[in-house]
């Protein structure tokens, strides 16, 4: 999708290989090497299915900053779906961006007033930095803080980084017994979490989980961490619900993409379940699969809209609403750090087994990363170690 | 009309006259409005049990609403999945006075002058006993086939769902109390209270019901749109803070939502959709504010190709009302306290025979300048 961009492929407007070492232009002013010299190397998206690690020049360390060495980076859908599209949703990259959010490492700085971390603490970083003072945010809803500025959704940078800078209050400190890679895997269980809270998951909840990718599996933990009786994952992949299985589904229940099946499907995925359905959370988010979970649903249930594959759709809105079935979305989390922190301390969730391939941040090991994350098939988490 | 073939043996079993000649009031029996076939009210004998349960009253009907899905019944014999397949009685929107109790009935007496909550759940389910009655699979709710409805002199009623009616509160307003019951519901499912700005779409009974609960839970600014100006004008005597003339063409969506927005000043809390078509609930989606919720109460389309995703990515709710529950004191103390006046949505009054009773129904089904239709018994 070049159209996205312009009429070239390529982000930058030129990128030359002989003069200038770093020839990419970003805002009409040449890459020098006065711009380099701290070293800090980043991934940056330039075009479709161009990646390119280039040096990334920090703002300095405000009074309540941190600088941070980035250890552990996950790659999320999202950051798959900016370098193949250079666009999610209506977020569009305009100019070179640095990839990647679901990060944890090291603090190498504090800033002047920062008084919670020390030089040297190991921290989980929420990628995302609201305003704190518009009507939203005091209302403690700064997820949808209209001028929220999260990493790698243009024209923010991410952390896909040596080292990045990012306040204080939104680094988050691990207890002794949580790895770096479990710190990163914080970003997609914080998805769970607020999914867990939107749609009031708790002991006496049964769940569908409707895609067994990374988010719903994320999901799957999350909902019996909150004591959830039974959790039931649909997939259309065998693969994706031996995974499942093997992390605690209770049951699991194969389905396919054509609506033909939705009939037969709906009445395994009640089998499966044996009571009726409290909760869905469609981790996918196509007119089926939501077609699906409000229909699945049990009335005065609620469906959380998790995943975001398609926009407009054609739904039974209509039936549903005369259930009383709500229909909740998510939009990220809110809140859920130190939540998703004490879960895999404590041990109630075990994010290790998300965590499938692992690669060094490296030119060639970075695309061979966002190509295996791609891909899918049996990568669920894909990992960058640096 | 198949119906038509069954009305004949139902009308033998009914004591009708073998030539099937209109039966007076008056004549002795308890007489009712039925839904014969398409288009087809006659009014005819309605045979009550012969005895009275322990926990039953028998109430003399005095008022009685037409709803929208009466008169959908009456023109299409049908109502989403509820299907008209003999002879029924029509009306569910009613009070009266009680002229005879069961054995154990003890917070009524006879004389008292009563609203009757139309649907009788199971009260054993899960849901009844979570307290989602309305919701409840077995719920026999007058004049959804294949219960009879109220539109007769004398129903037969549990005693716990006649609530007294305040001095003060006339039974026309009794019987007002079931649509007011769907406008509560939506503001208590919604979460409407003092900072909630209420944006409303549909100023029909319904949406003129929701506009007068948002007030009376505090609302402090409720926007009113409809693409009637007739309509509009009746919603804003009745006190919408801010009225919009809206079309019927989803082109105009985006300019609209501007609008609405611009005409509440603020950003929108709430949104009910009082039509329920794809064109209300997209205007809905993209009006809410982030964090916000649409109760979705009009029951036009079964489906509808609605861009839901980026709502749902600005955690925009969507909540479905049926009917309502636990509803009918407070609607009675909204009424009674004079924190909400009814009165001036019924519109047209008729008397109850079969003629009175077919020219109320096509005065309801007109709409235009009709908001509630009243029978007088």
């Amino acid at each position: 999708m070049a159209g996205a961009a312009g009429t070239d492929q390529k982000v930058a407007k030129h990128e030359s290989n002989s003069g200038t070492e770093f020839g990419a232009e970003k805002n009409g002013k040449k890459f020098n090497k006065d711009d380099v010299g701290d070293e800090n190397l980043a991934a940056y998206i330039f075009g479709i299915d161009d990646l390119r690690l280039r040096p990334y020049k920090l703002p300095p360390v405000g009074k309540k900053d941190v600088k941070v060495t980035i250890k552990a980076v996950g790659i999320c859908g999202s950051d798959v779906a900016y370098v193949k599209h250079l666009q999610v949703g209506n977020y569009v990259v305009k100019e070179p961006m640095v990839i990647g959010h679901e990060c944890a490492g090291v603090v190498e700085e504090i800033g002047s007033e920062v008084k919670d971390l020390a030089v040297g603490d190991r921290v989980a970083l929420e990628p995302g930095v609201p305003c704190w003072d518009c009507s939203l945010c005091k209302q403690g809803l700064y997820n949808l803080c209209p001028d929220m500025k999260f990493f790698a959704t243009p024209p923010v940078q991410g952390a896909l980084a040596k080292q990045v800078v990012h306040p204080a209050g939104m680094c988050f400190k691990l207890p002794e017994n949580v790895t770096l890679e479990e710190g990163a895997m914080c970003e997609p269980l914080s998805v769970a979490v607020h999914t867990c809270n939107r749609s009031n998951v708790g002991p006496a909840t049964r769940v569908l989980v409707i895609g067994g990718g990374a988010i719903g599996l994320v999901t799957l933990l999350c909902a019996k961490a909150f004591g959830s009786l039974q959790v039931v994952v649909a997939d259309t992949h065998n693969e994706r619900l031996s995974v499942a299985k093997a992390l605690g589904a209770d049951a699991v229940v194969l389905i396919s993409k054509k609506d033909e099946d939705m009939e037969r499907e709906l009445k395994e995925i009640q089998d499966a379940m044996g009571a009726p359905i409290d909760v869905t959370c469609d981790c996918v988010g196509t007119r089926k699969s939501l077609t699906t979970a409000l229909e699945a649903t049990r009335s005065a249930g609620r469906v959380c809209l998790v995943g975001m594959r398609e926009s407009n759709m054609d739904l039974p809105i209509a039936a549903a609403a005369a259930r009383e079935v709500d229909l909740v979305g998510v939009f990220r989390y809110r809140h859920t750090y130190p939540l998703c922190l004490d879960l895999i301390s404590s041990g109630r969730v075990n994010v290790k087994p998300l965590i499938t391939n692992r690669f060094h941040f490296s030119q060639q090991e970075v695309k061979d990363a966002f190509k295996t994350s791609a891909e899918g098939k049996g990568a669920i988490k894909v990992m960058f170690d640096l | 009309m198949g119906v038509e073939g069954e009305t004949k043996s139902v009308a033998t079993e009914q004591g009708l006259s073998a030539n099937g000649a209109q039966e007076e009031v008056g004549s002795g029996e308890n007489m009712a409005v039925w839904v014969c076939g398409i288009d087809d009210l006659k009014m005819k004998p309605f045979k009550l049990p012969s005895t009275l349960g322990n926990d039953e009253v028998r109430v003399r009907m005095k008022a009685v609403g037409i709803c929208g899905s009466d008169v959908h019944y009456l023109k299409h014999l049908q109502c989403g999945d509820f299907i008209v397949k003999e002879p029924m009685v029509i009306g569910h929107e009613c009070a009266g006075i009680v002229e005879e109790i069961g054995k154990d009935v003890e917070h009524l007496k006879v004389g008292d002058r009563v609203a009757l909550e139309p649907g009788i759940a199971c009260h054993r389910c899960d849901l009844c006993k979570e307290g989602c009655y309305n919701l409840c699979p077995k719920m026999k709710f007058f004049a959804t086939p294949p219960v009879h409805g109220s539109l007769a002199q004398e129903v037969v009623h549990p005693a716990d769902l006649c609530f007294k009616l305040p001095e003060n509160v006339t039974l026309e307003e009794g019987a007002m109390c079931e649509p007011l019951s769907v406008g509560v519901h939506a503001c208590r499912r919604a979460g409407v209270g003092p900072p909630t700005k209420v944006l409303i779409l549909g100023a029909g009974p319904i949406g003129l019901v929701t506009m007068l609960s948002a007030h009376a839970f505090g609302s402090p600014k409720v926007v009113v749109a409809d693409i009637s100006p007739e309509r509009l004008k009746v919603a804003k005597e009745l006190g919408a803070d801010a009225t919009v003339l809206v079309s019927t063409d989803v082109k105009d969506v985006d300019k609209e939502v501007t609008a609405l927005q611009e005409a509440m000043g603020a950003r929108i809390d709430v949104t009910c959709d009082c039509a329920g078509v794809t064109k209300t609930m997209t205007t809905a989606l993209k009006a809410t504010r982030s964090g916000g919720n649409i109760c979705l109460i009009g029951m036009g389309h079964h489906d509808m190709t609605v861009p839901l995703t980026p709502a749902a990515a600005r955690e925009v709710n969507v909540l479905g009302v049926f009917r309502y529950r636990n509803t009918y004191p407070l609607c009675l103390d909204l009424i009674s306290s004079g924190r909400i006046n009814v009165k001036p949505l019924i519109t047209d009054r008729f008397g109850f025979s079969e003629t009175e009773a077919k020219n109320a129904f096509e005065r309801s089904a007109n709409g235009g300048s009709s908001i509630k239709v009243m029978f007088n018994l």
